[in-house]
């Protein structure tokens, strides 16, 4: 067993399962979108993009590119519930969680894909 | 993608059933570490990790800390920070800006966190700009940026460029060399100092240089091996292995291209040219090869040396080695001894001074040349000649001074190993100075300046000795005590229209080329040395020679006088005007106004 590839396994699954946590639930409430859990998930998805650095195959290269969508998405909703909840006068209305929770989708795609490599890159090391 | 896109450029550029002008064949060369140089920005990431991580994760736990502390809104209300807020106050506290307690007064709760989180934060801080500023200083990774920089800077170059393999005496004098002929070249030395060296050099052209070592056929690869432009590979390192091993590798990665090689072993030597047909210079062999021509024919050896010598050469002295006697040579080891056989070769008789001679050789004296004694057992007093031939330049020096006392009229030759003894060398004035390096560096230069001046000089030793001393009188003459620069100049009736005409009539006489353009009796300080048509050459070809289309010529002199040659060349009423002596109107209304255009060519 491989320690680096246990971290490496965990912050990538990490990231995706808190992406679909906050992802899950009706659209447009807000109380079902808990926010510390939009934080943690950007901290993970941050963790795990560096985690990728620095890996110079091919799919080493795909990986690192799914992390910097997951992360400019999630940046992008964090970036969009500071302003509905601090600058817009209206407040965290339905709209905008239906549009802070669906860029947070378009970040989970990405984790998935990522993990999707990560179960590719898994199957072909055992058949290796 | 790249196959249509490349054929649509073709088709634009030279038009369809064209092929493109130059076709570029692959070699299998190959540049292992030009991948590896581009991966620069993976080694900094690959090290950047846990730095990074460290901070994204100070980040999060001060943030969201402070979010779950108890605090008051600014009625004084118990109210907790939004992670916004906290995020914030993070930012600016980590980052060392600290605007104070915003938005409202932190309660002690809160201080005490954020008191936590600032002495968090300087310690992350200080780890990750400290590992990238370690990263910058790590020797690998500045490697690895020059190994970028040397491989972009190769891949760019568009103009023919020689590959040097060793930069050491020989390597320099060369770049220069070729430098003021406005040759590129690149550079590859196993030593940091000499690379470093290049920067130090004034040259006119940005040379790439990188520290490596040439065994490894990687780096010349990356040097520009299988690079389109590169036209020859020169080995010239002092390492003799060095050397074959980058004419080895050329031979079998690029065939096709010249390389000139340097060893002082006839062993290496005879393993280069097993492979393909290297050009292998041996400078001791080189030498006694000029001494015996000096001994000889000391007229054919001063000019010969001063064609060699390179552009702004200053005649040099016709030596006049003694013919007859006997020679004492100091230094009996590779060079000693082909020196003493080139010696003997000539009919000359040397005595031999060495201390780790074999004794039981005819005329060799054992023991240390610097003890007085065994100066007196060679004889001093009854020689001509004496060579002070060891590869220690203190003692060649003091070898001169103990000889000279003892015959002040010895024809004293000394060999230099550094260059920094120059001066020393120079002030002891001997009759015949041996530097390694220059030998090689003539003989490399005379190779690839243009392959005329290599056939001149291949002819020279055939022509006589009277030949050569008129030679030299006609160059000083023409052109004075320094050989400017030497040029070849290719006739071609389809350069321009004039020259067309000039060569059809079958009168272009080589003298009329010769003439100045300002005024047309005065010659130009330049001289002819060699006519090659086809594959006939004409040494020194008189003024009433018939100049013919693909005429090649190699000519010495002034820069002047080239730039002279090249307006007649290029410019129609200059060549009308030094050949029939008539000026004719540069523009094209008035020569037909005048009806110049024709007449004045079928005169």
């Amino acid at each position: 067993m491989n320690l680096e590839k246990v971290v490496f396994g965990f912050f990538v699954l990490l990231a995706a399962t808190l992406n679909f946590g906050f992802f899950i639930g009706d659209l447009s409430d807000p109380d079902v979108h808990n926010v510390y859990e939009l934080f943690a998930a950007v901290v993970i998805n941050l963790i795990a993009t560096v985690l990728k650095f620095g890996d110079r195959t091919q799919i080493g290269a795909v990986h690192l590119a799914t992390s910097l969508v997951a992360d400019l998405q999630l940046i992008a909703a964090a970036i969009f519930w500071a302003y509905a909840a601090h600058i817009s006068s209206a407040g965290l209305t339905g709209e905008a969680t239906a549009g802070i929770v669906s860029l947070s989708g378009g970040a989970l795609f990405a984790n998935i894909v990522s993990v999707v490599l990560l179960v590719i890159e898994t199957v072909s090391f055992q058949r290796r | 993608m790249a196959g249509p896109l490349r054929a649509f450029w073709r088709l634009v550029a030279y038009g369809p059933g064209e092929r493109p002008p130059r076709r570029r064949i692959r070699w299998r060369v190959p540049a292992e570490s030009a991948a590896q140089a581009s991966a620069t920005i993976f080694l900094v990431l690959r090290r950047m990790r846990w730095p990074l991580i460290t901070v994204i994760v100070i980040f999060a736990v001060s943030t969201i800390g402070l979010t779950f502390i108890p605090g008051r809104d600014a009625d004084g209300s118990p109210n907790r920070m939004s992670i916004f807020h906290s995020f914030y106050v993070v930012s600016y506290t980590a980052t060392t800006i600290g605007f104070g307690e915003l938005p409202d007064p932190f309660t002690d709760a809160q201080r005490l966190w954020v008191t936590v989180t600032i002495y968090l934060s300087v310690v992350g801080w200080a780890y990750t700009i400290g590992s990238l500023l370690t990263l910058l200083q790590d020797r690998s990774f500045r490697r690895a940026l020059a190994l970028q920089h040397f491989t972009r800077k190769v891949a760019r170059l568009r103009e023919p460029f020689l590959l040097i393999a060793g930069y050491g005496q020989t390597g320099r004098r060369l770049g220069r060399t070729f430098d003021s002929l406005g040759r590129q070249f690149v550079v590859l030395d196993a030593a940091e100092e000499n690379i470093e060296a290049l920067d130090l050099e004034a040259y006119r052209f940005d040379v790439p240089g990188l520290a490596a070592d040439a065994r490894n056929p990687d780096h010349l690869g990356i040097a520009g091996l299988g690079h389109f432009a590169c036209e020859a590979v020169l080995a010239m390192t002092n390492d003799d292995e060095v050397n074959l091993a980058v004419t080895m590798a050329v031979a079998l990665l690029r065939p096709d291209l010249p390389v000139i090689a340097r060893t002082v072993s006839p062993d290496i030597e005879h393993r280069m040219r097993a492979f393909g047909t290297p050009t292998v210079v041996n400078p001791f062999d080189r030498f006694g090869d000029h001494l015996r021509l000096a001994l000889r024919a000391p007229a054919t050896y001063q000019l010969i040396t001063w064609l060699e010598s390179g552009p702004g050469a200053e005649l040099p002295e016709r030596g006049r080695p003694p013919t007859q006697g006997r020679w004492v040579l100091c230094g009996y080891g590779r060079f000693g001894q082909k020196l003493a056989a080139d010696l003997r070769a000539e009919g000359l008789t040397v005595t031999a001074i060495d201390p780790a001679a074999d004794p039981d050789e005819d005329d060799v004296v054992v023991g240390d040349g610097s003890d007085p004694d065994v100066m007196a057992r060679a004889d001093l007093d009854g020689a001509v000649g004496f060579v002070a031939g060891t590869d220690n330049d203190t003692t060649n020096l003091s070898l001169i001074a103990a000889a000279r006392r003892v015959n002040p009229d010895l024809f004293v030759a000394a060999r230099q190993n550094r260059p920094a003894n120059a001066a020393l060398f120079e002030a002891m004035e001997p009759d015949a100075l041996l530097v390694l390096a220059e030998v090689v560096a003539k003989e490399v230069y005379a190779k690839l300046s243009t392959p005329l001046l290599w056939r001149f000089l291949q002819e020279v030793p055939d022509q006589g000795e009277e030949w050569a001393a008129r030679m030299v009188d006609r160059l000083c003459g023409r052109c004075g005590q320094q050989l400017r620069t030497l040029w070849p100049v290719r006739l071609r009736a389809a350069s321009s229209l004039a020259v067309g005409r000039w060569l059809g009539t079958g009168t272009a006489r080589l003298g009329d080329l010769l003439r100045s353009p300002h005024d047309r009796d005065r010659p130009l300080a330049a001289v002819v040395l060699l006519l090659k048509r086809g594959d006939e050459f004409v040494l020194t070809p008189g003024d009433d020679t018939e100049l013919r289309d693909g005429d090649e010529l190699l000519i010495a002199g002034e820069p002047v006088a080239r730039r002279a040659v090249d307006t007649t060349l290029l410019v129609d009423g200059v060549l009308d005007y030094v050949v029939s002596g008539r000026s004719v109107p540069s523009s094209w209304i008035w020569r037909k106004l005048s009806g110049h255009s024709r007449s004045s060519s079928q005169r």
